[in-house]
């Protein structure tokens, strides 16, 4: 699925939207003040897009949430920023560094054949990478489903994408005027 | 309307409420009921026909076996391939034709119940782990061959009250919606590896589609190098959106996002500036995100360059037609 033009516009549109919220607030503010503002404004006009049927739109409004409530209980509609931020994230971590030392001390029982070490070896690749990918995709550490994991992926790599585009033709735009 | 009776895809896991001893009880249960129900009619055919059915158990087959006779040719030639021994009893029968006297209602209910019985011994068997997968496949055979001589049945007769039943005997077993998995030739057929593999082709296919959508996965084979490529494109497009809202900062001190109009040339020269700036990571990674051009007005509807085909040997041209579109997009 490539980012439609349609889900292109709505982004533009909330993300306007939460831009006008903040343009009161900064005038003179610095660089870093702005960028601040523009990132997370952008942040939650993507989320919102999926309108909380994603754990990673979820997850993201919560964590610009601790950074600025104020913006997001504004840029979404009453009530859904109240379900929203007050659903909690399900507590649903698994201790793995205790589950990993107890593999660990199992595993030293078993003798092996080189082909069951090679596949172990794979699987624990394998492991680490869906790790990784956890940690990139916000929300990911909730997601002990792989195949949920791989879906909201999907998903955001999506939103991410078209959330470039407008950005990057918005900038691009931008500079060409400046240059006139 | 017998369509469901015929794969054993449809079978539900109801059966699974059961246990395997009450529910090979119950079976049993139910022949001696059927075969006793029956021999008050007067179709020795059909006692024979019942008695076979329901005994998938090897002991019970040879011993219906002695007194085997043949209804429909139809059974003759499937069967021969699986119980050997039977063979004159079946080349005598082949000559019989499948024309047998059949009361309507009762028999096609008695024999979908034995269709029942027969899907239940066969997921019985599923659950025994045992791998006998040629014992699934008799059974897969042997109730395709009941629907196509329940359906010539059927078709001879042409009431309307026996294809009702059949059709809400069909739905009533359909009732149920879980997911159906066929076990191959040769694989474990107990409960938790069907699951496991339902689980790993989803994952798999999910898989396919992330590297339809990533570009450059198709090289790289296996779950590591693909995820690795995700974890980098996923992570390069972060940075980008960072970079990006950083240089509109800096750009754009009201925080206005309203866009004017432009001339090409500058927009294009605007472009090639960027250029060097703008690559953040690796430079495939920024020519094969598409720009579509924003559907607004649509007065000037360039067609977008196909992005796969962009390569970083010819980067110039690929960013001249994508220019253009992008002026297309700003155009208001």
């Amino acid at each position: 699925m490539q980012p439609t033009s349609s889900m292109k516009e709505e982004f533009l549109k909330k993300w306007q939207m939460g831009l006008q919220i903040y343009r009161p607030l900064i005038d003179n503010t610095s660089v870093s003040e702005r960028r601040k503002a523009i990132k997370l404004s952008a942040d939650v006009a993507m989320a919102s897009l999926r309108r909380g049927t994603t754990c990673w739109s979820r997850a993201l409004i919560q964590k610009t949430a601790t950074e600025d409530n104020f913006l997001v209980r504004q840029m979404l509609s009453g009530i859904k920023a109240e379900t929203l931020m007050n659903k909690k994230l399900p507590k649903v971590m698994c201790h793995r560094k205790i589950v990993r030392r107890s593999k660990k001390i199992l595993m030293r029982r078993k003798s092996k054949s080189v082909s069951e070490e090679i596949a172990a070896k794979a699987r624990k690749l394998v492991k680490r990478k869906t790790q990784g990918l956890r940690n990139v995709v916000p929300g990911g550490e909730f997601m002990n489903n792989d195949v949920l994991l791989i879906q909201e992926t999907l998903d955001y790599i999506v939103s991410l994408q078209t959330q470039v585009n407008v950005m990057r033709s918005i900038v691009d735009a931008a500079e060409a005027g400046i240059e006139r | 309307m017998l369509e469901g009776l015929v794969s054993p895809e449809n079978l539900s896991l109801s059966y699974a409420d059961m246990s395997v001893p009450e529910r090979l009880k119950w079976l049993q249960q139910h022949q001696q009921q059927e075969v006793l129900s029956l021999s008050s009619n007067d179709s020795p055919d059909l006692l024979q026909i019942l008695q076979f059915h329901g005994s998938n158990n090897d002991e019970l087959l040879q011993s219906t076996f002695s007194h085997f006779q043949m209804v429909g040719s139809g059974f003759g030639t499937n069967y021969n391939m699986g119980f050997g021994h039977s063979h004159e009893a079946m080349d005598g029968c082949i000559s019989r034709t499948s024309s047998c006297q059949i009361h309507p209602p009762d028999t096609m209910g008695v024999m979908l119940k034995n269709s029942e019985e027969n899907r239940a011994i066969s997921l019985k068997n599923k659950r025994k782990s045992e791998v006998k997968t040629r014992e699934e496949e008799k059974t897969e055979k042997k109730i395709k061959v009941e629907a196509e001589t329940e359906s010539n049945i059927s078709n001879k007769e042409a009431s309307s009250d026996t294809s009702k039943e059949t059709s809400k005997g069909a739905s009533q077993i359909q009732k149920l919606d879980y997911i159906h998995v066929r076990a191959r030739r040769g694989e474990a057929t107990d409960r938790h590896s069907l699951a496991e593999r339902a689980r790993r082709e989803k994952i798999s296919k999910k898989m396919k589609y992330l590297q339809d959508l990533v570009p450059g996965c198709n090289t790289v084979t296996g779950k590591a190098g693909v995820l690795d490529e995700i974890i980098n494109y996923v992570q390069s497009l972060q940075r980008q959106v960072e970079f990006l809202s950083m240089k509109l900062a800096v750009i754009n001190p009201e925080l206005e996002l309203g866009v004017e109009d432009l001339s090409v040339k500058q927009f294009q020269a605007a472009y090639f500036t960027n250029f060097p700036v703008v690559i953040a990571s690796k430079p495939s990674v920024m020519v094969d995100v598409p720009l579509f051009p924003l559907d607004q007005q649509g007065s000037l509807n360039l067609s977008v360059s196909n992005p796969n085909q962009t390569s970083i040997d010819a980067p110039s041209e690929s960013w001249e037609t994508q220019s253009q579109s992008l002026f297309a997009s700003v155009l208001r």
